[in-house]
């Protein structure tokens, strides 16, 4: 298989997230071949205005996160839910690349991840990320899902390690699983 | 609060000048029961995006007190709103995750009615059910029926003063306006 290049996208801003630490675990779970690198931060976009857009631009951290999408072959999203939803954030940084020419997730393979100290591990910002993703023509693998429920409990706190030998397997599952994914996807021009 | 007066809030999702929700705001005021005041929120724009770090190093940012206290104010609130990609827009979740944070968080038990425009044919109806989806977990009072959904915003606005020219529009809101004054006094806490 050919090598693989991916950009993960975590949700969350905060130094300790679970999220984060699940992010930092994918490069050692990746099947050979496949690189995963975090993607530029969303931290310093403004939040959208169509006016901005059309007065100065887009802002440059929205043009670099956009190049990076558009440069790899797969994009990972590890994120929590908040309020039964899509982080703002992370959804303001999908609403500004999702305005430029050339968007970034046309076409693109994606898969999702998420972690949350309650029991559902984040499956609805999952669907509605899913959703929003169908609207910008991404191509979200189905399965398997990787819902990280009571992380609290799973993750040392500390160091970040992964004590968890289910879910450990469960990502280099979906890892395989997206390379497999991609590999079928892929434009064949 | 039979006949008392109804301060109620309204929030727009699009921070665009020109933005059609916003158009759809302006209408509101004359549109309502005369017991219902509205007013515009305080922008939401310069709130930063939300990072646990911030809250827990220097507290809640100014702006995001600012809406919070506005929000717990109202009798009400009414949120107008575009839909960006098929939901929320990001800026508008933005401020409903920082205040969701706070103690007396401002949407527990607060009436809430949502209105949308947008280009298309569902005006921005899944935008509204993500809304529906998210005010449910922070506890707010969501108002039913009549939904106001204005499909096809372009050909309902007037294209150089934005003044809602529909009928039908028109006549939806003053009926949802005059339902939320009545869901408004029957949820409101009977002290």
């Amino acid at each position: 298989m050919a090598n693989l290049n991916i950009v993960s996208i975590c949700g969350s801003l905060r130094k300790g997230s679970y999220n984060a630490m699940v992010q930092r675990l994918l490069p050692s779970l990746a099947p050979e071949g496949m690189t995963i690198k975090p993607a530029p931060s969303f931290a310093e976009f403004p939040l959208y205005n169509a006016d901005i857009q059309n007065s100065t631009g887009f802002p440059a951290p929205v043009n670099t996160l956009a190049d990076a999408i558009r440069a790899a072959d797969g994009v990972i999203f590890c994120t929590p839910e908040y309020n039964f939803g899509i982080p703002g954030g992370l959804k303001n940084a999908i609403d500004w690349v999702s305005r430029l020419q050339n968007q970034p997730f046309a076409g693109k393979p994606v898969a999702l991840q998420s972690a949350s100290p309650g029991p559902v591990g984040g499956a609805r910002v999952q669907y509605d990320l899913r959703r929003a993703m169908m609207f910008l023509d991404a191509f979200t693998l189905n399965k398997p899902e990787i819902f990280v429920g009571n992380c609290a409990s799973k993750f040392d706190e500390k160091t970040g390690e992964l004590k968890d030998e289910t879910t450990r397997g469960l990502l280099k599952q979906q890892l395989a699983a997206f390379a497999t994914y991609i590999a079928r996807v892929e434009s064949k021009d | 609060m039979a006949n008392q007066q109804l301060d109620v809030l309204v929030i727009c999702g699009s921070l665009r000048r020109g933005s059609y929700n916003a158009a759809l705001a302006r209408t509101l005021p004359a549109l309502a029961p005369a017991a219902m005041k509205l007013r515009d929120a305080p922008p939401f724009d310069t709130i930063p995006i939300y990072n646990h770090d911030i809250q827990d190093a220097t507290g809640f940012p100014a702006e995001s007190r600012t809406w919070a206290d506005a929000i717990r104010s109202a009798d009400g609130v009414i949120i107008v709103s575009p839909e960006y990609n098929w939901s929320i827009p990001g800026g508008l979740k933005n401020a409903i995750d920082w205040v969701s944070r706070m103690k007396d968080q401002p949407f527990k038990d607060k009436p809430v009615a949502l209105q949308s425009a947008a280009g298309g044919i569902l005006g921005g109806s899944r935008m509204q059910y993500h809304l529906r989806q998210s005010l449910t977990s922070i506890d707010a009072l969501l108002f039913g029926r009549p939904e106001v959904i204005v499909t096809f915003a372009a050909q309902k606005f007037d294209e150089k003063t934005l003044e809602l020219k529909d009928q039908t529009a028109i006549d939806m809101i003053k009926l949802q306006l005059a339902g939320f004054e009545k869901f408004i006094r029957r949820v409101s806490a009977k002290e």
